[in-house]
């Protein structure tokens, strides 16, 4: 039988050595629910199995007007998180969204990052309140804007040995929404999720973001639709063109889950719904 | 007696389900037992050269093999008995099973299927009904005359009627047209297909099974392994889900020979992924309708032709387009009615049963049509129901006499359930005559 | 490379050797012949795997096994006290809230979980707790009532 190693280091410093010495022949395993079917189905054969799960990385901190959380943290603890509830509540809606309670005891806000899918649901939220990912090696820390961390489905800028310790989220103004459509009302993965965040005065939007999941090869921003509410009143009619506009800024494919028809259909809706409850219009 | 009649009562074997200790056949876990998992065909179509081991014997943990070989009686299996039971000569559709691997733990198995090298020439598979049924299409696999099933000599369309179609386009004064498919689905069960077998102290094949039909079963199991019944223990009873997806042999036959060969128990199991991918399915129907209706609502012909996907081998499939013509006209009064069935095979793997097998892949696309009849008659939906709904004494292609008939009584409180007014002159029709 | 696991199952410790791909799953079931817990899809969509790891609902076909090292699996094995049934199996036995089973000690772990979470659920609370437990049987709205009765006192323990 093929010998697997199995390392559960108890600090980040002795972790990201470990990573230094084995880089991709060691598989990062955190709550495992994206790991090991891979595991379970033979796709994988990592010489090593990193266990981070023992890093002190399950938190959730304010400091200077960011909201800092652990990697580690798992779904289940941010839905439980009196810090999130108040502050970053679109990301405990989409965490509500996510997989099944079995599930979200498990999986980690830092294993969404690293699995990279183009339909994670914690991605969204955090891309419109321009969040940064930290990551660790041997060779200090760096933090990267959530905007830049994804280059293809499955694929980050994370090189084999770092590891993602820590996501910091300002805690920019306004009202931010969380959309989601899958084949089922739970345990569904997203056929297309939306995510925005309006900066209202008044009537008029000070400031835009606009994320879409599962449009492209990886969530993706929508800019030339944000610059359209810039400096605008919100109504109806604006919101119908900039959800087209969002849409327009996608490529959505056809897959096993929907068409790519679906999708564009699927994706406007979603965009309009969310900047209408945004904007309270 | 009458103390339970009437009342819910607790299943007296739930016991076992709620404790969690009902023993499912992956339950049972033996001592010494082997784990044997199968070499499959990665090609849709083709003529198999060999098969090497060597490599793969060299793994850890790795017992051996079952080929076709190996087989002590029949080697062909299946409700229509075509099916090989290991493909050795060719294979006829994607994931097809060539071989077990059987070894000490399910990562060995793994470790040495990537190890097993085929010599596969692959050849031009057709996956559409209507592609195959053309003449000069590649035949889904080899001595065959056809890609449509023989239901006897040189018979490859399964009619059934009643009265004279003909006839009844001539009285019609309205044809309506209408084609109609129903998807292919996976039953999903919960269990996924698995068998346990091993020799007991009397020296018989004890086999653990999830079947859903011992007796269709049992003697097909006989004839593979060339052992009398009496020498088979065939133990089942608790099937975790079938829905019809396990009355075909999927698991039971490998466990079998490959307890046979090595003379230990062995396990084997179907994967969930492998289970979606390879287990029978619903298989897809096409249907094509023409129908002679009268200006006041009555039908008075239909002539349907219908077309079931097999898969590449028979198994229920033939009795399915059987079963499909009889439900296919629906519960209706229609004197003059035709069904001409086709059974057609495909390089995919094969169709069986599932929840009321093949009766709703015909009862379905005839309310289809009955909509669209309504629709171009411009009839109210109901009304055209109820005009042509089966009375007692009322007989369709499979020529049973109706005895009973209950549409109207059962539309009418759909109706009233619904809230919708249904007219007096339909309120006063019977099922009990016209 | 082989290890010695430690962890308290059902309430008893236990040691078992075990390889760090083994799942909890594989170990309950093939090394210490606890075979409640079913194998289903081994890719955590079913929910027949499902235990409670430290009172919290888990698939044990995604928990790798080495990562219970010192911590409290319950399985449904561990649900009944002296031989008693718990109120939630004396429900759904006489709610009928299964029909091949097979799902049954799956959702059984999930309804504790929610129960210990939420003593109170609504009906909501409790599809959209229990909705990571498939049912290809259709067995759902028994396995609601069950709950709803627990909750409602109508089973004491």
């Amino acid at each position: 039988m093929r010998e697997v190693s199995y390392f559960a280091p108890t600090d980040v410093g002795e972790a990201v050595k470990l990573l230094a010495e084995h880089g991709d022949k060691a598989a990062v395993l955190a709550g495992g629910t994206d790991l090991v079917p891979q595991l379970n189905y033979y796709e994988i054969k990592p010489a090593a199995l990193l266990y981070v799960g023992g890093l002190g990385l399950d938190y959730v901190k304010e400091e200077g007007g960011k909201l800092v959380i652990g990697a580690g943290t798992t779904v289940a603890h941010l839905l439980a998180n009196d810090l999130i509830a108040k502050k970053f509540g679109v990301l405990a809606a989409a965490a509500h969204t996510h997989a099944s309670p079995a599930v979200r005891t498990a999986a980690t806000i830092g294993g969404n990052l690293g699995t990279a899918s183009p339909a994670g649901d914690m991605i969204p939220s955090l891309m419109v309140m321009d969040a940064e990912v930290i990551l660790a090696s041997v060779r200090g820390e760096r933090a990267v804007p959530i905007k830049d961390f994804f280059t293809g489905p499955g694929e980050t800028v994370r090189a084999a040995d770092e590891l993602i310790v820590e996501i910091q989220v300002p805690l920019l103004p306004g009202k931010a929404v969380f959309e989601k459509i899958g084949r089922r009302k739970a345990q569904t993965c997203s056929i297309v999720s939306a995510a925005v965040r309006l900066e209202m005065d008044g009537g008029v939007c000070q400031d835009a973001r606009i994320v879409l999941g599962s449009m492209a090869p990886t969530p993706i921003r929508c800019p030339k639709a944000e610059a359209m509410l810039k400096g605008k009143a919100i109504n109806a009619a604006l919101i119908a063109e900039c959800a087209a506009q969002a849409v327009a800024e996608s490529t959505p494919i056809s897959d096993q889950r929907a068409t790519a028809w679906y999708r564009h259909k699927a994706g406007t809706a979603l965009v309009g719904r969310a900047l209408a409850k945004a904007a309270g219009v | 007696m009458t103390e339970y009649v009437g009342k819910a009562m607790p299943r007296y074997d739930g016991i076992g389900q709620v404790k969690g200790q009902t023993k499912f056949v992956d339950d049972f876990i033996l001592p010494g037992m082997l784990y044997a998992k199968a070499v499959r065909s990665p090609v849709h179509k083709g003529v198999i050269h060999g098969v090497d081991f060597t490599a793969a014997a060299r793994v850890p943990g790795v017992i051996g093999f079952v080929t076709a070989d190996d087989i002590p009686g029949a080697r062909l299996f299946g409700a229509c008995g075509d099916q090989p039971v290991l493909a050795d000569q060719y294979t006829a559709y994607k994931g097809e099973d060539i071989a077990l691997v059987v070894a000490a733990d399910e990562d060995a198995c793994a470790e040495a299927l990537e190890k097993v090298k085929l010599d596969i020439e692959e050849q031009e598979p057709v996956f559409d009904m209507f592609e195959a049924m053309k003449p000069g299409a590649p035949l889904v696999r080899p001595n065959l005359k056809s890609n449509l099933w023989e239901y006897g000599p040189d018979m490859t369309t399964r009619v059934m009627y009643l009265g004279d179609v003909e006839k009844g386009f001539a009285e019609a004064d309205y044809i309506v047209e209408g084609r109609y498919q129903t998807g292919e689905q996976d039953h999903a069960a919960m269990e996924p297909m698995v068998s346990v077998a091993y020799f007991d102290e009397a020296d018989r094949l004890v086999i653990h099974t999830h079947s859903q039909c011992l007796y269709f079963q049992l003697g097909q199991l006989a004839g593979i392994f060339n052992l009398p019944m009496s020498r088979i223990r065939y133990k089942g009873g608790v099937v975790g889900g079938g829905f019809g997806g396990k009355n075909h042999i999927h698991a039971d036959h490998l466990a079998g020979l490959a307890a046979i060969k090595f003379k230990r128990p062995v396990k084997y199991r179907m994967s969930r992924r492998e289970d979606l991918l390879y287990s029978t399915k619903r298989g897809v129907f096409i249907l094509e309708y023409k129908t002679g209706v009268k200006k006041d609502g009555r039908l008075t012909a239909n002539h349907i032709k219908l077309w079931h996907d097999a898969g590449a081998y028979g198994g229920f499939s033939p009795y399915g387009v059987e079963k499909c013509s009889m439900f296919a006209s629906g519960p209706y009064h229609i004197p003059n009615t035709r069904v001409d069935g086709q059974c057609v095979l495909t390089n995919k793997a094969g169709s069986s049963s599932m929840r009321g097998f093949t009766i709703m892949n015909g009862q379905f696309p005839m309310e289809m049509q009955m909509a669209k009849i309504a629709t171009e008659l411009g009839m109210d939906q109901w009304e055209l129901r109820f005009i042509n709904a089966w009375r007692d004494g009322d007989m369709g292609v499979s020529r049973y006499v109706v005895r009973g008939a209950g549409a109207l009584e059962a539309m009418t409180e759909a109706a009233k359930l619904a809230g919708i007014e249904l007219p007096d002159r339909l309120l006063a029709m019977s099922s009990r005559g016209r | 490379m082989k290890q010695i696991l430690s962890f308290t199952l059902n309430g008893s410790p236990v040691d078992v050797v075990v390889t760090p791909t083994e799942t909890l799953l594989d170990v309950l079931r093939e090394k210490l012949g606890v075979t409640g817990p079913k194998r289903g899809c081994d890719d955590g969509d079913c929910g027949a795997c499902t235990v409670l790891l430290d009172g919290e609902p888990v698939r044990s076909c995604l928990t790798i096994a080495l990562t219970v090292n010192g911590r409290d699996v319950l399985t449904v094995e561990g649900l009944g006290v002296n031989g008693d049934l718990h109120p939630l199996q004396k429900a759904f036995h006489e709610h009928g809230a299964f029909q091949c089973g097979f799902c049954t000690p799956g959702m059984l772990m999930s309804a504790k979980a929610l129960l210990d979470h939420n003593p109170n659920p609504s009906r909501t609370e409790i599809r959209e707790y229990m909705s990571g437990n498939l049912c290809r049987c259709g067995s759902y709205e028994e396995v609601i009532e069950a709950i709803q009765a627990v909750a409602a006192g109508e089973y004491k323990e």
